[in-house]
């Protein structure tokens, strides 16, 4: 490309911006990269006071307040639930990937062990469905169950991202984390391939003469 | 089922003044993130990210501090995925001041004051078009004009000034 038809391609980007429109999607390469990003800071200089439209206060009250409120947790009880990972790190989390120096976070499945334990019958066998993720808390331990056959497997009911209850699509076939976008299959792992995720905690389930019972707290 | 599930957590409510601390901080972060991105619709779009990622934050009772620090950084987060995705480039090949400068409202009021410090480092005719189109909102005729060019050498020179600008450096 001819640098005439980089600055033409440019041109189109900084028309935008100075009309106040979005920046559009270009693959450009570094440094036009690097000149679009300078022009988005040109243009931002004519605003002394970048205030949000009047709208958008009442809008995010709005997203605020209409939050689902039975999918958030406390930091406790997602500790208590065997979430490995503590609210106050979530932020240093974010800031260690947008560094790049992020390792993928460990996918080796760990397992609830709530400490001191007991066994809580929260369904019969033969009340589950058999494929369909059924959401029980075992004292302060949720979890969602899938009855294949006779045997009965459990994951935490705890996105292993935020601490937000997940929630059974059984039009999909996954747990689906409200707080954000993240789904887990039925065994516990991410979906996404793209941003990875720790796999959900599994959760100790036993049968006993037809009763299911987790191991909660 | 024998036996209903039981819930033994609390779940927290949202006083107001959780929701209207985040409020305040998210104007803020709007402010940061226009500065950024230059335009309001994706300003917007970015703000109401880091609203929506910091709920649970919200519900937890953190401090103020704490909601403010966890803000600016998933605006951080989030302006890097932006940029990302709108320049087809991957993060880690972003300029390392893609989110630099203050990480909070207090320097958004500088932002002229750092555009001119960045133009004064500038060859004249380069500061000379600059100034015009984006200070000024010259359009592309009006600079030619003002310049005695054609206005396809305008548009070289555009482009070869705002690379000479981002070799200048935000962090200044």
């Amino acid at each position: 490309m001819s640098e005439q038809q980089r600055a033409d391609r440019l041109e189109r980007v900084v028309a935008r911006l100075l009309r106040g429109k979005r920046i559009p999607a270009r693959k450009l390469n570094r440094e036009d990269a690097d000149a679009v990003m300078t022009a988005a800071r040109l243009a931002a200089a004519r605003e002394s006071y970048p205030r949000p439209s009047a709208g958008f206060r009442r809008r995010m009250a709005a997203h605020l307040e209409a939050a689902p409120e039975q999918g958030l947790l406390t930091r406790r009880s997602a500790l208590v639930a065997g979430l490995g990972i503590a609210a106050g790190s979530v932020a240093g989390f974010e800031v260690e990937r947008l560094l790049g120096r992020l390792q993928p976070p460990p996918v080796a499945q760990t397992a609830v062990q709530p400490k001191p334990g007991r066994w809580v019958a929260v369904a019969a066998l033969h009340e589950l469905p058999e494929g369909e993720g059924v959401r029980v808390e075992a004292g302060a331990v949720p979890a969602y169950l899938f009855r294949s056959g006779d045997r009965v497997s459990a994951v935490s009911a705890i996105c292993s991202h935020l601490p937000c209850s997940l929630r059974w699509k059984s039009d999909t076939g996954v747990l689906l984390c409200p707080c954000h976008n993240a789904a887990f299959t039925r065994d516990g792992a991410p979906t996404s391939q793209a941003y990875p995720l720790p796999n959900l905690p599994t959760v100790q389930v036993r049968v006993v003469d037809g009763r299911v019972e987790v191991l909660g707290a | 089922m024998e036996e209903r599930p039981r819930s033994v957590v609390e779940l927290p409510v949202a006083g107001p003044s959780a929701t209207e601390i985040a409020l305040d901080e998210l104007e803020r972060v709007y402010g940061f993130l226009f500065v950024r991105v230059g335009n309001r619709a994706d300003a917007e779009d970015l703000a109401q990210q880091v609203a929506m990622r910091s709920i649970p934050r919200l519900r937890a009772g953190a401090s103020p501090a704490s909601i403010r620090a966890y803000m600016f950084a998933t605006a951080r987060t989030v302006l890097a995925s932006f940029w990302s995705a709108r320049l087809g480039m991957p993060e880690e090949e972003l300029p390392e001041d893609v989110a630099a400068g203050p990480g909070d409202s207090t320097g958004d009021a500088e932002s002229m004051e750092r555009a001119n410090r960045i133009l004064a480092a500038l060859p004249q005719n380069y500061r000379r078009v600059l100034e015009l189109r984006f200070l000024r909102g010259y359009s592309l005729k009006e600079v030619a004009a003002e310049m005695k060019l054609n206005v396809g050498n305008v548009k070289v020179m555009q482009l070869r000034a705002l690379r000479a600008a981002a070799r200048v450096g935000w962090d200044v």
